[in-house]
């Protein structure tokens, strides 16, 4: 009966088996207490016996829940399993972990050793190391690396919440870093597999990258070339370009962030203007050299890029640099529009990120210090949907290049974000508009309009009115806006071979610029410093024919005191007119000369270009500065 | 100098319907949704569920395996499981087997894993798990991170092990502050288990942060209160606490203080639940309440911190210039003191567009009627005639007030408040604006809560406007709502249970407390 029953359970399929153990608790005891049993029987014995034997486990593991309390306990051992696992695990685990956070590389220089040696006190530092090490671990928003300046920073956060954000900040940035590494990497890998390609095909075939020419009759164009007539360019505007001013007395209003956020659109900036064709001479106004714009502008250039920097960085005020009526602060909060760009004005732009708003700060520094405002006539010619009209720097600077270059808003408002607008007003033509504009604005109180400086403009439109003939094309472009009566007594004041004289000169600083001649250049640099030529707004032959197009331009836009006929000769002679309209009385450019000789610039020109021609590899770090 | 200002109040119409009123609480919240039935409803997307479903027993690990297998994304499963299990709120034992899945499949778990486990532990209150966890964890990692210190804490102060609480209070220091939860859970345990003077140790040391203890922690203190005797004092403080910043008890502490004040021995005080009439007396004890109007020094103190703070702040172009500020001042000196002080703008604008000067006219008529000195507030751009600006109704406003337009590019708030703090403390001011800005400019926050008491006792807001009607105003209560005692009598405004409160609205409920004889 014993054998028979060992036999009979051969053939039972566990549910079988399960079933039977329900209905007869009688056999589910003999089954469960024999079945250890068969492991005793001899070998032999078992020789029909080719599947295994359902042991006790893998019964217990098939049978759905078990019901009986026996069973109970026994799932409750297996619940509990993980806890002797961990426990188990702990030395191997507390080793490797270590050996881990060691090689997590950077964060961890003093090793984790000190930090478990010094466990009753640890510094600050230390402290918030672990505690980033932890979160990680909670599966926060943390970076993997962190630097022990960015841990620094951390530590000063007074509030959990804000070391939170702090680290989710980096983190995010970390995730962007890491993910164009790995497209660059990508790339790279697909670039030498092309060339591998390439090899194949045509084995000992010529390549640039081995220091071999490419056999080609076209002349290799060289970044170099590129950086070398920008940096001409850039000098050129630091001698005769109109200025544009970056106001950096915002520092106290930013948080560390914001002036990081400042600093890199300010790079832009600087990039964006290098690269324009007729670019402006930046001045950093207000810079203190031990502040936080400039210690980040250091950083981010590099001392050396920053030293060489074509552009004018000074701790002197806007105000003391240039004469207070020129200046124009270019403000969203200002209550009179920009209608024409001037190029006899100096602009200002408050250099200020705000990522919480806060309005009316630059309209404070403008007011404080008297100051002609303005904004950009955006509800004029955008149908403005979302947002601030709050521009970036960058964006800002790309407005006023082409604003300065073609004159047409249309063409320069293309820079304002897409998704603020919803395109330009198209059908009304622009006077209409504006005198529209204007009158809502009268009536409805909603913008403010200083009624002061309106009543001012107008009569200066009127004195404006007998210019225009006189003076050209400027007045025109000008508008009626912001007229300078003094220009004409200027005007007056020049005698015509006076102007003969500097136009030639002109023309031949002009063409050393162009040809990139050196002693052309040195001679006519010379000529410079002498003070033989002392022009501001002076162009070279490529803006005359930027002022002939604009010229037309004004013509299309409704002109009527002007007659259409001899246009051409006429805005030749109009911006020869320009050039000595806007330059300023002799005295007063004197003065412009010694107050920014005090700045670096004019006395380490020469140097400065000298440097950047000496050595290439300056050159491309430049570009890669970018 | 209330009885001046009761004058004035009975001077006004008043609507009698002190639950609209905008400092009552709950107004904020009532308009808010009136408003969001109004608009459109918009179409409702379904957020996309991506949540995985636990399942309502302890599975096997083959059962987990292939569980894990039909899910859509079997990335980072296990920790997403624990999270639904604790949105759920899943029996222990179900998660006891995905752990133990885990650990057998992988070999260990992960940190975030069991700081999860551990959140539904101590949610559920299994303190034997919790230990286990402690051991695991305090073996396994060199460090715990906030979050779990903080369940750790939580999880030990309501056992025995309570005093252990105490020292990862002292490891969570080393990096950061702990939060108020954390002193607070740690208080409780104390409380808990009769240690009275460790709480109040430790209720001083949060004090001496700077942090704003929670509600829970104060509760717990009256709970100590209430069954061993003594730290009267701190508790009394802790009373006056509230009254110096404003705080309100929450309905469950309220009953906690009632029961506290009943329970002392030989004071026979006697606790009701009570509201106070629009006089400031209350309907229980018939005690008159404390006035609105504040003290001389008070509002001497107040009308010094607006100017410097507010008006001129760290910049004075922010918001005006100096020229034009100083021509006010003088404007100020040179006209009598001044009854009301009318935001023109503000009141122009709440009836229907394109009439404004006629809504502002009608407002200065009522206020002329009832021969008051009125001063209006204006940009210069509503002397400018226009459709919404009539020349006619703008000359008879200047003929019945005082006006003063400012550029239009300064704001108008700050002369408002200057004028109104300027004419003494009888004049009111007309604005539907709740100021938040300004009194957010103040520094600190006994004078934030000044200007909040004075702004509830000087501003007259207009309830609703249709043209041709009488214009009506909101009644300004008499009386402060704050903690307030005289020694015999305890009267403490409470939130009742449910109820939204905004931070600029006060409760309406009250607990009278006082000392039968």
């Amino acid at each position: 009966m014993y054998h028979q029953t060992i036999e009979m359970m051969r053939f039972l399929t566990p549910p079988l088996l399960n079933e039977l153990r329900r209905r007869l608790s009688l056999l589910s005891t003999v089954a469960n207490k024999q079945l250890p049993l068969t492991c005793l029987l001899p070998p032999h014995h078992s020789a029909p016996l080719k599947r295994p034997l359902y042991t006790g486990a893998t019964l217990r593991k098939d049978v759905p829940l078990p019901q009986s309390k026996e069973d109970q306990t026994e799932e409750k051992l297996d619940l509990d399993i993980w806890k002797s696992v961990m426990r188990f695990q702990v030395p191997a685990v507390e080793e490797e972990k270590q050996g881990g956070e060691e090689g997590g590389g950077g964060a961890a220089p003093s090793g984790p050793g000190g930090g478990v040696a010094g466990q009753e006190e640890v510094s600050p530092l230390e402290a918030t190391r672990e505690l980033v090490v932890m979160w990680r671990q909670a599966g926060k928003l943390v970076p993997e690396i962190m630097t022990d300046e960015e841990l620094g920073i951390l530590a000063e956060f007074q509030t959990k919440s804000s070391k939170k954000k702090y680290l989710k900040y980096l983190a995010i940035k970390e995730g962007h870093k890491n993910n164009h590494k790995q497209k660059q990497e990508k790339k790279k890998a697909e670039r030498s597999e092309r060339f591998l390609e390439d090899d194949r095909i045509r084995p000992g075939g010529v390549r640039g990258e081995e220091g071999e020419l490419r056999n080609t009759f076209l002349l290799q164009f060289w970044g170099r070339s590129l950086d070398k007539l920008l940096g001409w360019r850039s000098a050129q505007a630091v001698v005769f370009g109109q200025p544009l001013v970056f106001d950096m007395s915002y520092e106290q209003q930013m948080t560390r962030r914001e002036v990081e956020n400042t600093v890199s659109q300010l790079m832009e900036v600087e990039g964006w203007n290098r690269r324009a064709p007729d670019p402006f001479h930046l001045h950093f106004c207000n810079l203190q050299p031990d502040g936080g714009y400039h210690r980040e502008l250091v950083k981010r250039y590099g001392a050396e890029a920053w030293e060489r920097l074509l552009i004018t960085s000074t701790e002197q005020r806007h105000v003391d640099l240039f004469p207070r009526d020129d200046l124009v602060y270019l403000t969203a909060d200002s209550p009179n529009v920009l209608r024409t760009f001037d190029n006899s004005k100096v602009y200002i732009v408050g250099s200020m990120v705000d990522r919480s708003i806060q309005s009316g700060l630059s309209l404070a520094n403008a007011k404080r210090l008297k100051l002609n405002t303005a904004r950009l006539p955006l509800d004029d010619f955008l149908q403005w949907e979302t947002g601030a009209k709050n521009l970036t720097l960058d964006q800002m600077i790309r407005i006023l290049l082409t604003l300065k270059e073609s004159g047409r808003w249309e063409e320069a408002l293309e820079h304002v974000p897409k998704r603020k607008h919803d395109g330009f007003y198209q059908e009304k033509p622009q006077q209409d508009r504006d005198r529209g504009s204007d009158k809502d604005r009268r009536f409805s109180g909603r913008t403010r309009g200083d009624t002061g400086f309106r009543a001012g403009d107008r009569e200066r439109a009127f004195s404006r009115r007998a210019s225009v003939l006189k003076s050209g094309d400027r007045a025109i472009r000008n508008g009626d806006r912001e007229g300078d009566s003094d220009k004409e007594i200027r005007t007056g004041d020049r005698g015509d071979s006076d102007r003969a004289v500097r136009t030639g000169d002109r023309g031949d600083s002009d063409r050393a610029v162009r040809t990139g001649d050196r002693d052309g250049m040195e001679e006519w640099r010379q000529k410079q410093m002498n003070g033989v030529v002392r022009e501001r707004g002076s162009t070279s032959r490529h803006k005359d024919s930027v002022f002939s197009s604009r010229d037309t331009v004004a013509v299309r836009n409704g002109d009527k005191e002007r007659g259409s006929t001899g246009r051409h000769k006429d805005s030749v002679f109009s911006s020869r007119d320009t050039v000595a309209v806007s330059k300023e009385a002799a005295g007063d450019a004197e003065n412009r000369q010694n107050t920014q000789t005090t700045t670096r610039v004019r006395t380490s020109l020469k140097t400065k270009m000298e440097d950047r021609n000496s050595t290439a590899k300056s050159g491309k770090k430049l570009r890669k500065e970018e | 100098m209330s009885h001046d200002c009761g004058v004035i109040i009975c001077d006004f119409l008043i609507t009698d319907m002190p639950s609209s009123a905008v400092f009552a609480s709950g107004t904020a919240k009532r308009t808010a949704e009136y408003q969001k039935k109004r608009a459109e409803e918009e179409p409702d997307f379904p957020r996309k569920n991506k949540r995985v479903k636990p399942p309502d027993h302890p599975l096997t690990a083959s059962e987990w395996k292939s569980l894990k297998l039909t899910t859509p994304n079997p990335d980072r499963f296990d920790v997403r499981m624990m999270s639904s299990m604790l949105a759920d709120g899943t029996d222990i034992n179900v998660a006891k087997s995905l752990l133990a899945y885990v650990a057998m499949d992988t070999g260990t778990l992960s940190y975030e894993l069991l700081l999860r486990y551990l959140t539904l532990c101590v949610g559920s209150g299994h303190h034997s798990e919790v230990f286990d966890m402690y051991d695991i964890m305090r073996s396994r990692f060199r460090t715990l991170d906030t979050g779990a210190s903080s369940l750790f804490i939580k999880g030990f102060s309501r056992t025995e092990r309570w005093k252990e609480a105490l020292t990862i209070l002292e490891n969570i220091k080393r990096a950061i502050t702990p939060s108020p939860r954390n002193y607070g859970d740690t208080i409780a345990g104390a409380v808990l288990h009769g240690d009275g003077d460790t709480a109040w140790a430790l209720y001083a040391e949060l004090m001496e942060k700077g942090l704003i203890p929670n509600q829970e922690t104060w509760q717990a203190l009256f709970q100590c209160g209430l069954s061993h005797q003594g730290h009267e004092d701190g508790l009394q403080s802790i009373l006056l606490h509230m009254r110096d910043n404003q705080i309100y008890p929450e309905e469950t502490l309220a009953k906690d203080i009632k029961a506290w004040f009943e329970s002392l021995p030989e004071q026979k005080w006697i606790g009701s639940w009570s509201t106070v009439d629009p006089r400031g007396v209350c309907r229980s004890c018939q005690a008159e309440l404390e006035s609105i109007q504040l003290s001389r020094e008070e509002y001497a103190q107040l009308k010094d911190r607006v100017m410097g703070d507010v008006i001129q702040g760290r910049d004075v172009f922010n918001k005006t210039t100096p020229e034009e500020l100083e021509s006010f001042k003088n404007f100020v000196k040179r006209k009598p003191a001044f009854d009301v002080v009318i935001d023109g703008l503000n009141v122009a604008n709440i009836g229907i567009k394109g009439n404004q000067s006629q809504t502002l006219l009608e407002v200065v008529s009522e206020l002329e009627r009832q021969g008051l000195v009125i001063l209006v507030l204006g940009r210069k751009h509503m002397q400018r005639p226009s459709r919404s600006w009539d020349r006619h109704d703008m000359s008879l406003v200047q003929q019945k007030a005082h006006c003063f337009f400012t550029d239009n590019i300064s704001e108008d708030d700050p002369f408002l408040l200057y004028a109104t703090l300027h004419s003494g403390n009888h004049c009111n001011f007309v604005s539907r604006d709740l100021m938040r800005d300004h009194k957010a400019c103040l520094p600190d926050g006994a004078t934030r809560r000044l200007f909040f008491k004075w702004q509830r006792g000087h501003q007259l807001v207009l309830s609703s406007y249709t043209p041709g009607k009488r214009v009506r105003f909101q009644r300004i209560l008499s009386y402060d709502t704050i903690v307030q005692t005289h020694g015999g009598s305890w009267h403490i405004p409470y939130d009742e249970n449910g109820a939204e409160r905004c931070t600029y609205e006060v409760p309406q409920k009250w607990l009278c407390l006082t000392k039968a004889k």
